[in-house]
This record gives C-alpha cells, sequence and structure tokens, in this order.
C-alpha cells in the first residue's frame, strides 16, 4: 500500500515477542530534578521536626526526630505492650491482615453493584441516593452502631473498613463505564462478540484503568480509618498502637504508628500503580 | 499488494433494502416533541455496489447506517440485508466509524484478531488471514504496535483490517475519512478504492463531502432533511479503477457540480 502516511518508526519487532516500545518525550517516571525536589520537601519538614523540637525541649509534646527514629527501630523487635504484646511489625501486619480483607471484600462489592447500575437504569436510580446518603459520614459515626449491632470483634472492624471502600468503589466503577464510548461497545458487537463477551472483554475492560484509580483511592480510605478501626476493641494493629500509645503519653511511638502507616500506604498505592501501568499501554 | 483470501463470489452478496423506513429519537422531555430522524425511507443497494449517502448533517444518514449495523430498530418499515430482517449487529457486516475505535489495549494485531476470537475461531488461520490483510493494509511491521502508537492514517487501515478478517458482505463506513486531515484523507480515499477493486463487496458510505461521494460512489443517494428522505440518486458513470487524476476531468467536475446543486436544492 502506498499511503504516505507512516510517519512513525515502529522497529519491526518479532511478532510473538513482547515489542520494545519506546516512547517519545519522555512520559515514563520522574525525572531526577523532580525526585529531588521531593526529597528536598522531605528533608526540609524534617529539619523543622528537628528544630521545633528543639526549642520546645519536651520529648512528650514532640520528641525529636532521632529519639523517633530509635523508637522505630527498637520497637520493630520489641514487643508492646511489653511481655503480651507484639512488635510493630506484628501490628502492622494485622493492621494489613484487617485492611486487604476488607478492601479487597469491598472492591468486589464495588465493582458488582457500580457495574449492575451502569447496566441497569433503575438499579441506578434505586442505588444512587442511597451512595450520596451514606458518603460523607464518617466511619467514626459508624462505631457506636455497629458496637450495638455486631459487638466488638472483628466483624465490626470490617464493616467500618467496608463502610468507607464500597462508596468509592461504587462511584469510580459507574463513572468509569459511563465514559467508555458507546462506538467502542459497538465496534466490539459488529466485529461478532456476543453482548456479555462485549460486556467483558470491551465495557469492563476499557473501564478498568479508571476502575484502579477508584482502587487506590479506596485503599487510601481504608487506611485513613484505620485508627478509627482499632479504636474499637482492638488488642493489636497500627491504630491500637497509636491510640495506646497516645493514651501512655509515649509520643515517639505514636509517630513511629503514623510513619509505618504512610509507608505502607504508599507501598500499596505503588504496587496499585504498577499494576495500572501493566494494563494500561498508552502509560508504559 | 497481495492478493489475499479474495472471498468467491458466493460470499459477496451483500443486496440491502430498506423499505418505508421510520425512525424517531425521543425528545428530551415529556412535551419535548421527539425528533423524526427518518420517515419513509426506502433504500436499494445491489450486491457489490459502491453506494454514497450524501447529505447535510441532521439528515438522517447516520441512522439509516446504524439501523444497517443493527445498532438500533427501525419504529417502521424493514432493514433486509440478503433479503434478512437485520435483527441485530453482526459481523458479516462491517462498521468503520468516523474515529477508528481501536481497542486501545490490544496491539494492531490482536485488534484485527478480536473478531476471530469472539466467535471462537481457533487455529492458527486465522492469525495468518490477520497477518495478511495487516500486509495487505501495510501494518505488517505495526503488528504488534499499540494504536497510541501509530498515525491517523495507520489506525484507520488497522480498523480496515480488524473489519476485513471477518470477510464482510457488506461495509458500513460513516464518514470514516471525516476527522481525518487532508493528506490523510486523501491518502485513505485511495486506499478505499484500491481495496474495494480488490473485494468489491457491497458498500455503503456515508458522506457529507460531494468531491468524496463522485470519486468513490457507484450512485449516489443525495439525501434532505428532517424527516430524512431521499432527494434524487445519481449514476456515477465514471470508468474504473479511478485513480484521484479522475478529479481534474470535465465528466468528474460535471456531476459534482449537478450533484452539488442537488444538495443545495435539498436545504
Amino acid at each position: 500500500m502506498t499511503t504516505d502516511t507512516v510517519n512513525h518508526e515502529v522497529g519491526a519487532p518479532a511478532l510473538d515477542e513482547p515489542a520494545q516500545l519506546t516512547l517519545a518525550g519522555g512520559r515514563r517516571g520522574p525525572s531526577v530534578s523532580r525526585l529531588l525536589y521531593g526529597l528536598a520537601g522531605v528533608v526540609l519538614a524534617l529539619a523543622i521536626w528537628e528544630l521545633l523540637a528543639y526549642l520546645r525541649d519536651d520529648p512528650v509534646i514532640l520528641p525529636t526526630v532521632q529519639e523517633t527514629a530509635r523508637t522505630y527501630v527498637d520497637y520493630l523487635g520489641q514487643k508492646y505492650p511489653a511481655v503480651v504484646g507484639q512488635t510493630l511489625w506484628q501490628h502492622a501486619l494485622v493492621s494489613v491482615a484487617r485492611i486487604s480483607v476488607a478492601w479487597g471484600a469491598g472492591v468486589v462489592i464495588g465493582i458488582t453493584v457500580g457495574g449492575a447500575m451502569a447496566s441497569v437504569p433503575f438499579l441506578r436510580h434505586l442505588i444512587d441516593p442511597l451512595i450520596e446518603i451514606t458518603r460523607p459520614l464518617p466511619p467514626l459515626a459508624f462505631i457506636p452502631l455497629f458496637i450495638i449491632w455486631f459487638g466488638i470483634g472483628e466483624t465490626s472492624k470490617f464493616l467500618l473498613i467496608l463502610v468507607g471502600v464500597v462508596p468509592i468503589m461504587i462511584i469510580a466503577t459507574v463513572a468509569a463505564i459511563d465514559a467508555v464510548p458507546e462506538e467502542l461497545v459497538q465496534a466490539g458487537r459488529s466485529l461478532g462478540g456476543t453482548p456479555a463477551y462485549v460486556l467483558v472483554t470491551v465495557r469492563l475492560r476499557a473501564a478498568l484503568p479508571s476502575i484502579i484509580t477508584g482502587m487506590r483511592l479506596a485503599m487510601g480510605a481504608a487506611w485513613t480509618s484505620i485508627v478509627a478501626v482499632e479504636l474499637i476493641a482492638a488488642t493489636s494493629g497500627l491504630g491500637y498502637l497509636i491510640n495506646n500509645a497516645g493514651v501512655n503519653l509515649q509520643t515517639p511511638l505514636v509517630l513511629s504508628g503514623i510513619v509505618t502507616i504512610s509507608i505502607l500506604g504508599i507501598g500499596f498505592d505503588a504496587l496499585l500503580r504498577l499494576f495500572q501501568r501493566s494494563i494500561d499501554p498508552t502509560h508504559r | 499488494m497481495r492478493q489475499v483470501s479474495a472471498p468467491t463470489p458466493v460470499d459477496v452478496a451483500g443486496a440491502v433494502r430498506l423499505e418505508g423506513v421510520r425512525k424517531a429519537f425521543a425528545g428530551r422531555s415529556r412535551n419535548a416533541p421527539g425528533r423524526v430522524a427518518l420517515d419513509g425511507f426506502d433504500l436499494e443497494v445491489r450486491p457489490g455496489e459502491f453506494l454514497c449517502l450524501l447529505g447535510p448533517s441532521g439528515c438522517g444518514k447516520s441512522t439509516a447506517l446504524n439501523l444497517l449495523a443493527g445498532f438500533s430498530t427501525p419504529d417502521a418499515g424493514q432493514v433486509l440485508v440478503d433479503d434478512q430482517p437485520v435483527t441485530g449487529p453482526g459481523p458479516e457486516r462491517g462498521v468503520l466509524f468516523q474515529t477508528p475505535m481501536l481497542f486501545p489495549w490490544l496491539t494492531t494485531l490482536d485488534n484485527v484478531l478480536y473478531g476471530p476470537r469472539a466467535r471462537k475461531e481457533r487455529g492458527p488461520a486465522a492469525k495468518e488471514r490477520a497477518l495478511d490483510l495487516l500486509e495487505t493494509v501495510g501494518l505488517k511491521d505495526a503488528a504488534a504496535a499499540y494504536p497510541h502508537e501509530l498515525s491517523g492514517g495507520m489506525r484507520h487501515r488497522a480498523a480496515f483490517a480488524r473489519v476485513l478478517v471477518n470477510r464482510p458482505r457488506l461495509l458500513l463506513m460513516d464518514e470514516p475519512f471525516g476527522a481525518l486531515d487532508a493528506i490523510t484523507r486523501v491518502a485513505m480515499q485511495r486506499f478505499l478504492l484500491h481495496l474495494w477493486e480488490r473485494d468489491r463487496m457491497t458498500v455503503v458510505f456515508v458522506t457529507h463531502d460531494v468531491e468524496e461521494a463522485v470519486l468513490l460512489g457507484d450512485r449516489i443517494c443525495v439525501m434532505s432533511g428532517t424527516p430524512g428522505r431521499t432527494r434524487a440518486v445519481f449514476d456515477v458513470d465514471l470508468p474504473r479503477p479511478r485513480e484521484l487524476e479522475l478529479t481534474d476531468t470535465v465528466e468528474f467536475a460535471r456531476l459534482k457540480r449537478q450533484v452539488r446543486e442537488s444538495l443545495e436544492r435539498s436545504l
């Protein structure tokens, strides 16, 4: 064919191998200068913290950075509370387990309900107001209710995280599916796909990157609520550790718990971003 | 260009008949009147014919195409392809949209293979056919590239390959080159002419460009506004195979003028 529109190098990759694709413009990954600025911001914040700690000179109000770091490292191997408690790592694992289970369940529920709402108009009209009503409520508000209904066990904790995750996932799923161009679906149908086949391979597939964005937001919400969740008669978990250490004025340990949540939050978000990138060739 | 999987004459039916078709769209509210896109619309396309539907925006030409594609159903009248009523979308009626509508998460080859896979067509035959078609449309080297890495014209040619792999009897095109720049557009018109000379499937081509209609079509059906009806039908008795040089000839200019005047009267 002799059309003159080929102005793009594709590099003739072998057909059965994944193509080595290089994108122009270096959209991928942060540049070195951006990384340096980010690092400088964190260092600056730490310096201000350190300065304020010296000026105040009261480790209960504000311990120094070094003291916090020392506490952090100590409690990686040391149990809290002493003897009967668990190490910082074990507390973190307990929280991760709670969040993973509830977030995972919330994602499945949210995608299912959202998908149904996007496909069946009457379901959308039915459920939409319910979401709008529950969405602005802080998880904290549900604690007394859940304790009355489900007691102080894991069920209440599970549901409390779910309350934060599900509305976000439903809204993200509905919006993602709505944004898929109808013609893309029609293309799939006219190429011979059955409605169910096209629903999965086109409509949901096209919505997937935005749904994963919803999963990232929901993961953030889950971590945000962990302290509230573990206010409920917990004996382990990062939220418990923070609450308990706070009551006992162990400020360095409170800060260590906060830092751990932050690190875990960043880590899980990075994993989800990796997933998002792997399924979206335009962002690779 | 290689001769690939030329359909046998038996395959190439693709006769189209629309009889007294009416299609209205609901208004925005209960009180707002609906819009009648087509009313009493008749159209007949012979097997292997290249028919252009020409008209201003809102004259119902896209509505007619959507009915043929099976994306919507008529309120009244009949939509027949090879004497069978159209009941839904199907791979024997290939659709090309104004934008290529490739699946951005699939490579060019996987896009072309979407149809065969959707129909559970297994085995190496489909892949071979897809690769042959990619070679035909000049995208052999781009088989493993993703749509966003292709130029506008390349994406359109990939969309052609994706439809042709299903061996459609009928090609439905809705202003397929309308969004392209002038240079790419001309290249795509030439590409389409070559492709059609080779396979000679039935084509219904929607456009609002008079020159494009005269260059491509065997017949031009000029449509007029709300509700859409056929205003005039022109036979384009220009020799085939057609090349772009045809647009410089006197006959071409005369025909173009006739069609344009008919179009202006219909406004």
